[in-house]
């Protein structure tokens, strides 16, 4: 037992000369450097002496972009750091350590201004790049002026925010903090180009743009033309909206998507879609086939819409001639005349519908060429020994009598 | 003699070289197609979101988001976040190890400049430098109205940072500062585009008062402000030994065992959470579970629970140091005004540690752990368990009381754990003491139940007169004992087996009867 205490006797002793041994160093080495505060990118020496000669010893740096350690340089009882060239460029505190025997005996720090004599340098940020016309938009000029090693500037340094818009041409002073100086600049309630720019002592910023473009669509008008009023499947409608604005007067900017809804007598849907070239939109829309009463209202999906039109069409005829051929197995359709008693445009849908016994068996569809459609039965297919028909086009229907066949063998 | 037939040796021949040949031919084609596939991955050229692993997690508290400008997502401050600690990750590799793999992802044009130059420097002079930041307190100072670009102070950023020079450890410094950052969103990523230090601000004082149930008083621990004596085991189920929160986790067994305890006239327990058991920096939230109710229990029983962190840790480098605090953090604040918790034990035996892990290193992660449990916690008692009473001087004055574990000869008890009272003027706990019943051909015969049991009784007889608090090794003999906890072989083993008072089918040794005073 006592064997231990001595031991542990001795390492207090030792523990104890160790710390006044040190103190006693720490005590010794003093900091000559009074300077506080150094340029960015001139020498920088911090100095310690001694009453004594000194030991060498290593200074641990900690600065903004990194950690290193610089040997001394011992001239009798003074003891010499020089900070690398490439902290010394760089601005921020600067932390250090006195390391002496692999002791920490002594820590400060210094401060690394930004170097005002060098030309100054100006980084700037725009954005959006793109606004609407109107109070509540704006865009967002940042400046970020550096000194030429590019520190940011201190604090409270003026930068001059330029914008131009037609002839409004503002100059702000806006002092930096945090690094940067900045401005919202509001949105006018004009489109066009604004152009903005910055200024930092000598440094010009390069013209920046951002595009003040109309804010959304207000409600418009539509109208409509055509060639005639005749439901022949054939002519256009052309659909047309009034020249669309935003709140502002500015026009919409050219493919705002229109769309136009279309609802016939029957409660069916039909649309069509134009985008705008300078605020108007036109669409188009075939004329149908058969007496209809279209109402059409338009839409800019989620911001503005028409009010509805009503466009009728006119039957085009009141009732066509068929006849039966060739042992009733040919039916002609036609020929079919117009408002002019013109022949029909080809392609007019001409419909047959072939009952047996008043039950459906077939509908066949051929499309008009010169004036007329022609249904062939072949007897193969329609074997049975009378059918009746029924004719539809140009929105008229016509029944027939019911037609004896030939037995098919 | 002409019993080996030459034809048919050189038909074979002919045959197995052509295999051969067709085989390597058919190899060096896979390879050169496997050599022409490799490469990045082209999804990599998107910059998609990248998948990162748990390797810097420092603390950082945003405590100002209000700036004169556009106002901050939530989304874009966890990116800015993410990005900005990978940027601080990336410098301390770099300056580790002097390359600068990774900078130009997380510095623009003109930044990652400075650091090339910085590692330039110190590759040329040998310097390496170890680093971590523990803490970071950023307040946001502006945020553009387009979203791309950020400047934040991160205030009073805790540096800890080994010093190399020539490979040999110059020195370890510990700094506080405050950083001006500028970060711009570039190809998906915010870079730091000026990077300023700053003097540190004062720290604002934490206002919360703690209200401890159990306190110390000179060398005496308080509950509830009177003396209080720990009269404890250390504790794993029988069937789950060093393995308590596993699988086998049943919360009658822990039950009936807690009553057993509370009967044997003890008032606390000793348990062990592991580190990788609980999910390291990410916590398992069905161990927390368990571990609540596991001290829900100890509190209905009115049981003390000593709960000693970090078992089976053993890395203390720098890199895993924010690793090992988010760790803690979230266990004890989990647990800060748990009645049942007596102290959290940082670490079981870290003393064995100093040999291979480096004395330094080890004394360097417990000092700073103490602080960040006692941030996270503050209304409950801290100790560290050393392994021997030499060790356990060390760190005194940061822990609230003193834990080591008497494995030495019965006789040395009073003149180690008086010393050592003298030594550090704190509560003292022998937090870990006992001798298996075990007697075999691998111990010789060393032990037995009898030995065993007059080893308690001489104990507690020295416990009782000396008002020692204590904690014996352990309540029940385990079937199963783990390779790493003694070794894998019979007589490491099979010792380790048997220092419990209760044996395998639950019979009470007669050891049982000196389990306490």
């Amino acid at each position: 037992m006592k064997k231990i205490a001595v031991i542990l006797l001795c390492i207090c002793c030792l523990v104890v000369f160790a710390v006044v041994k040190t103190t006693n160093t720490a005590a010794t080495i003093k900091l000559d450097t009074s300077q506080k505060k150094f340029t960015a990118g001139t020498p920088i020496l911090i100095q310690f002496s001694s009453l004594r000669v000194v030991k060498n010893a290593d200074l641990f740096l900690i600065h903004s972009y990194g950690k290193t350690i610089v040997k001394g340089k011992v001239d009798k009882n003074k003891l010499r750091f020089s900070i690398p060239e490439l902290y010394a460029k760089k601005t921020g505190t600067v932390s250090w350590y006195l390391i002496q025997d692999r002791k920490n005996i002594a820590a400060g720090q210094f401060e690394i201004v930004p170097n005002d004599a060098t030309p100054t340098l100006i980084e700037n940020y725009l954005g959006p790049t793109t606004i609407l016309t109107g109070q509540d938009h704006y865009t967002m000029m940042v400046a970020i002026p550096t000194d030429s090693y590019d520190n940011p500037k201190t604090d409270n340094t003026t930068v001059f925010i330029k914008d131009q818009f037609l002839d409004d041409i503002t100059v702000t002073t806006k002092k930096t903090a945090d690094f940067i100086a900045w401005k919202n600049i509001y949105s006018r309630t004009a489109s066009g180009k604004m152009l903005i720019s910055t200024q930092c002592n000598t440094a010009l910023s390069k013209e920046f743009e951002t595009d003040i473009t109309p804010s959304i669509a207000t409600n418009f008008t539509i109208d409509y033309a055509r060639n005639h009023q005749f439901a022949d499947g054939n002519q256009i409608t052309r659909l047309r909206t009034s020249v669309i604005k935003d709140q502002f007067g500015n026009l919409v900017g050219d493919g705002t998507l229109v769309t136009f809804q279309v609802t016939t007598k029957n409660n069916i849907f039909l649309k069509t879609f134009a985008a705008t070239i300078n605020g108007v939109a036109i669409a188009q829309l075939l004329h149908p086939d058969h007496q209809e009463i279209y109402t059409v209202k338009a839409y800019v999906t989620g911001m503005a819409e028409s009010k509805p039109i009503q466009i009728a069409y006119q039957a085009l005829i009141r009732d066509f001639p068929y006849q039966f051929l060739e042992k009733n197995r040919k039916i002609v359709v036609g020929p079919l005349t117009s408002f002019m008693n013109q022949i029909v445009p080809d392609g007019i849908k001409v419909e047959l519908k072939i009952f047996h016994k008043n039950k459906l068996i077939e509908t066949k569809i051929v499309e008009s060429a010169k004036g007329l459609a022609t249904f062939i039965l072949l007897p193969p297919f329609y074997k049975q020994s009378a059918y009746q028909f029924e004719i539809t086009t140009l929105g008229v229907t016509k029944k027939t009598e019911t037609i004896p066949y030939e037995n098919y063998q | 003699m002409k019993i080996i037939n030459n034809r048919n040796i050189y038909k074979a021949a002919f045959i197995l070289s052509f295999i051969v040949i067709s085989i390597f031919t058919l190899f060096g084609m896979a390879k050169i197609l496997d050599y022409l596939n490799t490469g990045a991955d082209r999804s990599a050229m998107l910059h998609l979101e990248t998948k990162s692993e748990d390797v810097y997690l420092p603390k950082v508290t945003w405590t100002k988001l209000e700036n004169p400008a556009r106002k901050m997502e939530k989304n874009t401050l966890g990116k800015i976040e993410r990005d900005y600690l990978f940027s601080w990750h990336i410098k301390n590799k770099a300056l580790q190890n002097n390359t600068p793999k990774g900078i130009d992802d997380y510095y623009t044009m003109n930044t990652r400049d400075n650091l090339y130059k910085v590692i330039q420097h110190n590759k040329a002079q040998e310097i390496t430098i170890e680093n971590t930041t523990l803490k970071h307190f950023p307040e946001l100072e502006f945020y553009s109205e387009d979203g791309q670009l950020v400047v934040f102070t991160d205030k009073n950023v805790i540096e800890f940072q080994k010093i190399y020079l020539n490979k040999k450890l110059l020195t370890t410094v510990q700094d506080t500062a405050t950083y001006k950052v500028m970060m711009l969103l570039e190809d998906g990523y915010w870079r730091v585009r000026h990077f300023q230090k700053m003097e540190p601000s004062p720290f604002v004082k934490d206002s919360i008062q703690p209200e401890p149930e159990y306190s110390i008083q000179e060398d005496k621990i308080l509950k509830n402000k009177k003396q209080f004596v720990i009269k404890g085991i250390n504790y794993y189920p029988k069937n789950s030994a060093w393995d308590t929160f596993g699988e086998q986790f049943r919360k009658d067994t822990i039950a009936k065992d807690f009553d057993i305890i509370k009967k044997s006239n003890l008032n606390s327990i000793r348990v062990f959470i592991q580190y990788d058991d609980f999910g390291k920096a990410n916590i398992n939230p069905e161990k927390m579970v368990k571990l609540k109710t596991l001290l829900d229990l100890a509190a209905a029983k009115n049981l003390g629970v000593m709960v000693t962190l970090f078992d089976f840790y053993s890395d203390y480098s720098l890199d895993s140091w924010t690793l090992t605090h988010r760790h803690a953090e979230q266990i004890v604040s989990t647990f800060k005004d748990h009645k049942a918790i007596i102290a959290w034990d940082l670490k079981n035996e870290p003393n064995l540690d100093f040999e291979n892990r480096g004395k330094e290193n080890v004394l360097q992660w417990l000092d700073h752990m103490v602080t960040v449990i006692r941030e996270n916690d503050p209304n409950h008692l801290i100790t560290i368990g050393w392994s021997n009473s030499v060790a356990a001087s060390q760190l005194a004055d940061k822990v609230d009381f003193v834990s080591y574990h008497f494995y030495n000869d019965i006789k040395h008890l009073e003149y180690e754990t008086n010393t050592l009272i003298k030594t550090v003027k704190k509560p003292v706990v022998i937090q870990e003491f006992g001798v298996p019943s075990y007697g075999g051909i691998w111990n010789l015969w060393e032990s037995s139940l009898e030995n065993q049991a007059q080893y308690h009784q001489k104990m507690q007889a020295y416990f009782k007169k000396n008002n020692y608090s204590f904690m014996s090794w352990t309540l029940y003999d385990f079937p199963k004992v783990p390779d790493q906890v003694a070794g894998k072989w019979p007589w490491q083993k099979n010792r380790q087996k048997q220092f419990g008072f209760i044996d395998v089918k639950g019979k009470n040794k007669p050891a049982y009867k000196y389990i306490s005073n």
